[in-house]
């Protein structure tokens, strides 16, 4: 008990070190600009007006001590300070890109644990066989595909070329959900690569299970060859594909990013691109942050239940 | 299972073929550019049509692989000139402190996200493809560098390394001789999967528009530029997206064929030797496949 407490405990520790890290690191990347920040801020025609505009906002006349501490209360009380661009706070961009990003990583999510589940253990009951191959081919190609490319073929061939599905959401604003079939697509996409690592994973897993002994004296036992795969296999192969549902998170993140772009969703991808594009840093190192933190959070809670479902395990600490 | 490897093997080279021929081959054969036509037009010599600012199609696939190719080569050889010397001495050290001091920093890099540290270094600077391909090799060390640790830790603690010390050999020569040389098949799956991953992130980054020329002669971008036009003129991007399709999918396959060990290993079984060692070797890493 003592073990795992002080595990548990160096794992909190560590999560708290790397939001630590985290924000400094988004801190520290006005800092990083060359020269004066305003002037590099203001693009390539610089009036001493908008520059001016852009030092007052950001507040680069005091000391950058000042300045950090100042940002870390303001995140703490959940201001994120104002844009360059807008003058609007940054908290307004982030909730207005909330609902289609979070409608999609649900759906992804959702879909991705029963999909990568299934076709894991279908794949480890026929080990060997036609039906694995042909998924453990399938996953380790499909696997390494960037998004944009393969949405953008999907789009030509089921949107364009067929007519099933509409290109993009374009005209559908926030409200996605009253529109199922702009959605297909991008979910579709945004599963592409998660689903092919969970399959392999619980695949891998099982199939270790499988060969153990408890797995074999529970068929010395006459247990059904079903029960045998759901209840005593699959828990085995279940702690390192939770440790790994967190690690999507971070695909599911680049992935809603260039999805959002490919079909032009105005989510969080697309506030993110766009801040990027006109070098709106106030709104990307908010983003950061949410992204940044939701990262560490999940990671954290993804190895503190693998550590509960096996704890011989090692956890990143 | 040898014919199952044989074919795989023939089937990852089959895909690709064709992209890689083209990204180091391609840039020889082009010729003169041509005056401009009008965008998104077939015809008038251009099999493939014209791009979105009247440029042959062909010309600019012909060009446009090697961006990626090169970015994504060097990416993954500066991961590793970094990874290697931090992970063996990280793994071969007996000063405790030193070990930390060069691994912790790394758990903290480990959780921000690839893509995000990516556009957050764009938001601020406008990197070209070196620092496109610095900024992706970055992002890869913690990852690359905890794979090597955890393989010399284990090679450095078989019986062959104490006896090596009680010869009384020096540290070059076990570090390099014996537990470099042993963990070289760890390594070497690491950097398919890893050569996977910076192929992924370069391309995503350039369709982005991050550490590329706007209008410049690459695949991703020419997949994002054209999309305008995919009504008219559907090859500018159909094209240069199968090719970055079968580029990716191809190292993927190649490199799971050449690590296989065929017959007589565990395939059939399931996980085969060389996957139970880096599942092991990832999961002591804490670490897993990153995109």
């Amino acid at each position: 008990m003592r073990g795992l407490r002080s595990l548990v405990a160096r794992r909190l520790l560590l999560g708290i070190v790397q939001t630590t890290a985290v924000v400094l690191l988004i801190f520290a990347l006005t800092e990083a600009l060359p020269g004066d920040a305003a002037v590099a801020l203001a693009g390539d025609q610089p009036d001493s007006a908008r520059i001016e505009a852009i030092r007052k906002a950001m507040h680069l006349d005091r000391p950058a001590p000042e300045r950090l501490i100042e940002w870390v209360t303001g995140l703490l009380h959940g201001d994120l300070g104002t844009s360059l661009t807008s003058g609007r706070p940054v908290s307004s961009y982030l909730t207005g890109g909330f609902g289609p990003t979070l409608l999609l990583a649900t759906l992804t999510v959702a879909l991705l644990v029963p999909l990568g589940f299934g076709l894991g253990i279908l794949a480890a009951r026929h080990a060997g066989g036609l039906i694995d191959r042909l998924v453990s081919s399938m996953t380790l190609a499909v696997y390494a595909v960037p998004e944009f490319a393969l949405g953008v073929l999907l789009v030509t061939v089921l949107a364009l070329r067929l007519g099933w599905l509409p290109p993009t959401a374009v005209g559908y604003g926030t409200d996605l959900l009253a529109h199922p079939a702009a959605l297909v697509l991008p979910v579709l996409v945004l599963l592409s690569r998660p689903v092919c690592s969970l399959t392999r994973l619980v695949r891998a897993g099982m199939i270790d299970a499988l060969a153990s002994p408890y797995v074999a004296q529970a068929r010395r036992y006459g247990i059904s060859g079903a029960r045998i795969h759901l209840t005593h296999a699959l828990p085995g192969a279940l702690a390192p594909a939770a440790q790994h549902l967190a690690r999507t998170i971070d695909w599911l993140l680049c992935g809603v990013i260039v999805v959002e772009a490919l079909y032009t969703i105005p989510g969080l991808g697309t506030v993110l691109l766009n801040a990027v594009a006109e070098r709106d840093v106030p709104v990307v190192q908010g983003l950061a942050v949410l992204f940044g933190v939701l990262t560490v959070v999940l990671n954290l809670g993804a190895d503190l239940v693998a550590h509960r479902l096996a704890p011989r395990a090692g956890v990143a600490a | 299972m040898k014919s199952s490897r044989t074919g795989r093997f023939a089937l990852g080279t089959a895909i690709i073929a064709v992209p890689l021929a083209l990204a180091l081959l391609g840039p020889l054969f082009t010729g003169d550019p041509g005056p401009r036509a009008t965008s998104f037009t077939f015809g008038h010599g251009h099999w493939l049509g014209t791009d979105f600012v009247g440029r042959d199609v062909w010309q600019q696939v012909l060009h446009g692989g090697r961006p990626v190719v090169v970015t994504a080569l060097a990416a993954t050889a500066l991961c590793y000139l970094v990874a290697l010397p931090v992970g063996l001495l990280g793994a071969l050290t007996h000063r405790r402190w030193l070990e930390e001091l060069l691994m912790r920093p790394l758990d903290v890099l480990l959780a921000v996200p690839s893509l995000l540290l990516i556009l957050l270094v764009a938001s601020v600077f406008t990197p070209g493809p070196v620092g496109l391909a610095l900024m992706v090799a970055l992002v890869n060390v913690p990852d690359a560098a905890r794979i090597v640790r955890a393989a010399a830790a284990e090679a450095a603690a078989r019986p062959v390394v104490e006896a090596l010390r009680m010869q009384g050999e020096t540290w070059w020569r076990m570090a390099v001789g014996y537990v470099a040389r042993a963990m070289l098949r760890t390594l070497v799956a690491d950097v398919g999967t890893r050569l996977t991953g910076v192929l992924y992130l370069v391309a995503t980054a350039a369709f982005l528009g991050v550490g590329v020329a706007p209008d410049a002669a690459d695949w991703a971008v020419m997949v994002d530029r054209n999309r305008i036009g995919l009504f008219v003129q559907p090859w500018a991007v159909v094209v240069p997206a199968l090719l970055i399709v079968a580029l990716t999918m191809g190292t993927n396959l190649l490199f799971d064929a050449a690590l296989d060990d065929g017959p007589g290993h565990a395939r059939a079984r399931g996980a085969g030797r060389r996957n139970a060692t880096t599942k092991t070797l990832r999961s002591r890493a804490g670490s897993d496949v990153r995109p």
